[in-house]
């Protein structure tokens, strides 16, 4: 299995050193390795499981935070907003 | 060569519940900065979503109206990307199994009735972000997370249309139907309702699809016209110059009229979609999906053929009422009345009324109008008691004081001037002011005489009829 | 003896009839903290003065006559990866540093409700994931009965803390064994809850379908109290479970008379150690001749278990913890240049390597080209051990198991081999995996003097019957021992 182990990275928005790259690579390689005795098994949906439906929640509010409860952890904040390097559309 | 223009459509519609997809914070517009939010749409390590019931009932009801198959046992899937409006770093969404799929709409076209049936894909339900304030004041860009957790849902449809114009009728459409089922404001300018199109090119006559272009952030349904009609120039331009159109996405700068690569097929995002482990199964009762399918109004095609046929409304003005459930709502209550004529009735609203409301930004819900009033204001215009010059003084009172269509007029002194001789004086003093006009007339200018009714409709302040001023005047300069 | 050493049934007890106060207790879990806290280092946080606030509270209701929970004014401190308002919550990552939740998780909501005292929060691998607690960032945590050995993972804190008596009982959390491996290395009783029976809002998510928040303590019947504390329907949790659950500490006399036990034999192969196999074959010796029935089975999906679990918690885990970005709390790098490079720097600084190994092997899992082969696979996998497990529980009420295949390790020992590291989940993860309740019992020793555990696995909501047979046991056996002295 070859792992293009740089665009994982970029997907992860993760920065993995140079010198660690080959480390990584290799580590994740056994673990991958260990996947691939897996049998292959039939059976195509899962995801859904109709014997184990979920209880919706009713339309009613219930109280927001305050706004400095809301921003207290942030890093940066501004003009009651938290603030991020200036972004581009994506 | 000519071309066919291939163009689908997915469009976000933020559903008006009254609180958050997955959370009880208040669903609202318009409020203070980093007001409605909590631990759950503000991503918080540690919190959980709960799904809003009310949600799944909207989307089920539109995927009713958009003839689709309901998925009533479904799930629902992460999407994950990195965007700072995006606080868990993954939006909750729906991938294989959306609630509502392979459905169709009927498109009007022309004033004939013509229609069209453009293909649904899918309809799903997911949570909106939160935005990004951008201030060049200063080197970064601010988070507002109120709007994380809003509802919305995504309306993709087949690429089925081949015009801007039909592209238009189709997002008429949908937003005349979610007005009316009444799951969506619809409010543009507020961004409740946004769409990215999918465009593409191919040569008449053929049936092999070119490559297509998507292109984001098309905010408005003229602007979405506009994004169409610019993105088929600019492939069919590339194409003639023998070029090849390759699969891109592209952000529409509306201002500017022009769109730019935002990325190409191979930058592609890579959303690693997987069930929400979050989440369990959503199973809709079967009868509680047939109770939300009998729930439903009559929806706005069918509404649309009835002001046709039963008010004899063009449909260009039927569309208008139909587009706006309020406005179709006052209209079918004060054409209940009888009491004047439907087609003025329409007028009124699409004219006056329409612009009145769009000056001061405000919906029809927010005024003083109702049926009874209207109705006798254009009866008064239509027995010439009133003019129409001063049916607009009228309906600017009736829309937003408590004052009767009656009262307005005999307070403002408004009913018409019938009498002749009182009408004779204005014109004779009109025709004297205006000796150079009269002149005109004479030597054959007869168009004149729209400008001399205007001078004697103001020196009567509104109050004379121009058709008997017409008649005066022609009499009068015809006898100097 | 002193009040730390005993068991949150006999304070209840005692602080009943008014034979020692809640503060005492308190003062005598921090003066024994104060003792030995520098050598085992199981907290990240102690909220010393909240706790003897909340002690303090205790008395003064106790002294009014009012009729409080049975863990009132008990000790239970708690995993740092369990939201608690107000109180630092870091999950031992630099990227939680300083992070203070404006909110309670359901578990700490139920912990206050019924008076419990928490001495602090606690030391754990970093977001859970490891087997050794090796993985914090800020600090190792030492096994109570060898300094030099590790007290297992990821909620190795809580393990040192119970079975040092630095604290009463603790909140653990279990994705692949992270109860159950940390409680068999320090010698205490630690149970992984049926998936969806205790609420995982403001639990940290490492993989959400696997998560669960257990107790663990000194006794049976301490765990079966904190659990009666625990378990119940969360309307916050969209996966916990619709049910009505029984006093657990009430049939913990039962015995074990007409129950089965499976032995299934793949959890007994080549990688468990000799001592590790003896000591669990006697203990179940003792269950058959205290009247249980002994069967032989095979559970032959076992083998791929680990390849499945690393697979749906590395996926989880990418996406899970994509929400620490540097934008909202936590972390944030110093310096950068832009968006992306923030992004990059604030994750590549604030996660250490085993948490960035996951999310590298989880994203690769998920994307695109690379799902059918992994994730999906994976996912169908585990529907084949959960059948397998139904079908055995058809003819067994439990199943007993190693709970690691060895004794503690030496720290440091296994630091750089994260195939070895993951082999001490082996005989976990399957019951995470299929959703199971499974509860460690100390059964001895080895020949380190480190303990040895086995592992109770029923199936969905039987933690009554695991209860009242880990409690068979340690009465055969006479209780797990003293407090272990502190020394290297």
């Amino acid at each position: 299995m070859q792992i293009d182990i740089k665009h994982v990275a970029k997907l992860a928005r993760l920065r993995i050193e140079d010198d660690q790259l080959e480390k990584f690579e290799e580590q994740m390689q056994d673990i991958l390795g260990m996947v691939e005795n897996l049998p292959e098994i039939s059976g195509s949906e899962f995801g859904v499981d109709p014997s184990c439906p979920m209880q919706l929640r009713k339309d009613e509010i219930t109280p927001s935070l305050r706004r400095d409860e809301v921003l207290k952890n942030a890093p940066e904040v501004k003009a009651g907003c938290v603030v991020v390097p200036k972004t581009v559309e994506q | 060569m000519e071309y066919t223009t291939v163009i689908g459509l997915e469009v976000h519609a933020e559903l008006n519940t009254a609180t958050k997809i997955y959370c009880g914070c208040k669903n609202a517009f318009g409020s203070e900065v980093n007001s409605n939010c909590c631990p759950i749409c503000t991503g918080l390590p540690g919190t959980l979503p709960t799904l809003n019931e009310k949600v799944v009932d909207y989307a089920i009801k539109m995927g009713h109206a958009l003839n689709c198959t309901i998925h009533n046992v479904c799930k629902q899937d992460r999407k994950n990307y990195f965007y700072p409006d995006l606080p868990k770093g993954y939006q909750i969404s729906q991938f294989d199994i959306p609630l509502c799929e392979n459905g169709f709409v009927e498109v009007m076209l022309d004033d004939e009735g013509t229609t069209k049936k453009i293909g649904v894909t899918r309809i799903h339900i997911e949570e909106d972000a939160g935005k990004l304030i951008h201030d060049d004041s200063f080197s970064g860009s601010l988070v507002d997370l109120n709007r994380c957790g809003v509802p919305l849902i995504e309306i993709v449809s087949e690429p089925d249309m081949r015009s801007s114009a039909e592209a238009k009728a189709y997002l008429d459409t949908i937003k005349a139907i979610l007005g009316t089922i009444g799951i969506s404001d619809c409010k543009m300018q507020e961004g409740s309702i946004r769409c990215d199109i999918n465009v593409s090119v191919m040569p008449k006559g053929s049936d092999t699809f070119g490559t297509r272009c998507e292109m984001k952030n098309v905010n408005t349904f003229s602007g979405a016209v506009r994004a169409i009609e610019y993105e088929a120039k600019r492939q069919i331009e590339i194409l003639e110059a023998g070029g090849e159109i390759h699969q891109e996405t592209r952000r529409w700068d509306d201002m500017k009229g022009e769109s730019f690569l935002l990325r190409s097929k191979e930058d592609a995002q890579d959303y690693r979609y997987f069930p929400e482990p979050d989440l369990l199964t959503i199973m809709v009762d079967p009868a509680h999906v047939e109770e939300l399918k009998a729930s439903l109004p009559e929806l706005p095609n069918a509404k649309l053929k009835r002001y046709m046929k039963d008010f004899g409304l063009p449909r260009f003005d039927a569309n208008l009422l139909v587009e706006n459930p309020e406005k179709a709502e006052l209209f079918e209550a004060a054409a209940a009345l009888k009491s004047c004529q439907p087609k003025n009735i329409s007028n009124w609203l699409n004219g006056d009324v329409s612009r009145l409301l769009n000056e001061k930004n405000i919906n029809l819900s927010d005024t003083k109008l109702t049926a009874q009033n209207l109705a006798r204001m254009i009866q008064l215009i239509e027995s010439g008691e009133i003019s129409n010059a001063a049916g607009k003084t009228v309906i600017e009172e009736i829309l937003f004081t408590d004052k009767s269509a009656d009262e307005v007029v005999k307070e403002k002194g408004l009913a018409q001037i019938s009498d002749t001789s009182a009408l004779e004086a204005i014109v004779k003093s009109v025709l004297e002011a205006n000796g150079k006009a009269v002149e005109d007339y004479k030597k054959g200018k007869t168009n004149v005489v729209g400008f001399l009714v205007g001078q004697c409709m103001r020196a009567s302040k509104g109050q004379g009829n121009p058709g008997i001023f017409k008649d005066l005047i022609v009499k009068a300069i015809e006898t100097i | 003896m002193e009040l730390y050493t005993k068991s949150a049934a006999e304070l209840s007890r005692m602080l009943r009839d008014k034979s020692c106060s809640a503060t005492e207790i308190a003062q005598s879990v921090f003066s024994r903290i104060d003792a030995v806290e520098d050598k085992v280092k199981a907290y990240i946080t102690l909220t010393r003065d909240s706790a003897m606030d909340q002690a303090k509270a205790v008395d003064e209701l106790l002294a009014k006559g009012e009729s409080l929970s049975p863990l009132a004014g008990i000790p239970v401190a708690v995993k740092d990866n369990i939201c608690t308002k107000d109180i630092l919550t870091t999950c031992a990552s630099k990227m939680l540093y300083n992070f203070v939740p404006p909110y309670n998780a359901t578990v700490m909501e139920k912990l206050l409700a019924a008076h419990t005292v928490m001495p602090g929060k606690l030391n754990m691998d970093e977001f859970a994931m490891g087997s050794s607690c090796e993985n914090s960032r800020f600090f190792k945590t030492h096994n109570p009965h060898n300094l030099n050995y590790v007290p297992g993972g990821s909620s190795g804190g809580s393990s040192a803390a119970v079975a040092s008596g630095m604290a009463t009982l603790a909140l653990g959390s279990d994705t692949g064994g992270s109860i159950r491996e940390p409680a068999a290395y320090c010698g205490i009783v630690g149970l992984k809850p049926t998936y969806g029976s205790v609420s995982r809002y403001g639990l940290v998510a490492f993989a959400s379908s696997l998560d669960q928040i257990g107790p663990m303590g000194r006794t049976v019947e301490d765990v079966a109290m904190l659990y009666n504390v625990l378990c119940g329907h969360d309307k916050m949790d969209a996966t916990s479970a619709y049910r009505e659950y029984p006093d657990f500490t009430a049939n913990l006399g039962e015995g074990v008379k007409g129950l089965t036990i499976g032995v299934p034999a793949e959890y007994y192969g080549e990688g468990v150690d000799e001592e590790v196999k003896t000591a669990v074959h006697a203990a179940i010796k003792e269950l058959e001749a205290a009247g249980a029935t002994v069967k032989e089975i095979s559970l032959p999906s076992t083998q791929y278990a680990l390849s499945a679990y690393y697979i749906i918690a590395s996926a989880e885990a990418s996406s899970n913890l994509a929400r620490f970005d540097g934008v909202k709390y936590g972390y944030r790098a110093e310096n950068y240049n832009g968006l992306i490079d923030m992004y990059e720097r604030t994750r590549s600084e604030g996660f250490g390597d085993e948490v960035k190994r996951r999310i590298m092997l989880g994203t690769f899992v998920l994307s695109s080209g690379y799902y059918d082969a992994y994730y999906k696979r994976a996912k169908l996998l585990q529907m084949r051990i959960a059948q397998e497990f139904a079908e055995a529980f058809q003819s067994c009420d439990l199943l007993i198991t190693p709970t690691a295949p060895s004794t503690a390790f030496k720290i440091g020992e296994n630091v750089d081999d994260p195939l070895k590291m993951y082999a001490a989940d082996i005989c976990t993860i399957n019951v995470n995996i299929a959703g199971l309740p499974g509860l460690n019992i100390p059964c001895g020793k080895g020949a380190n003097g480190l303990p040895i555990g086995m592992q109770l696995i029923g199936p969905k909501f039987s933690e009554a019957t695991l209860l009242k047979t880990g409690a068979c046991y340690e009465k055969i056996v006479g209780g797990f021992g003293p407090i272990p002295e502190i020394r290297a």
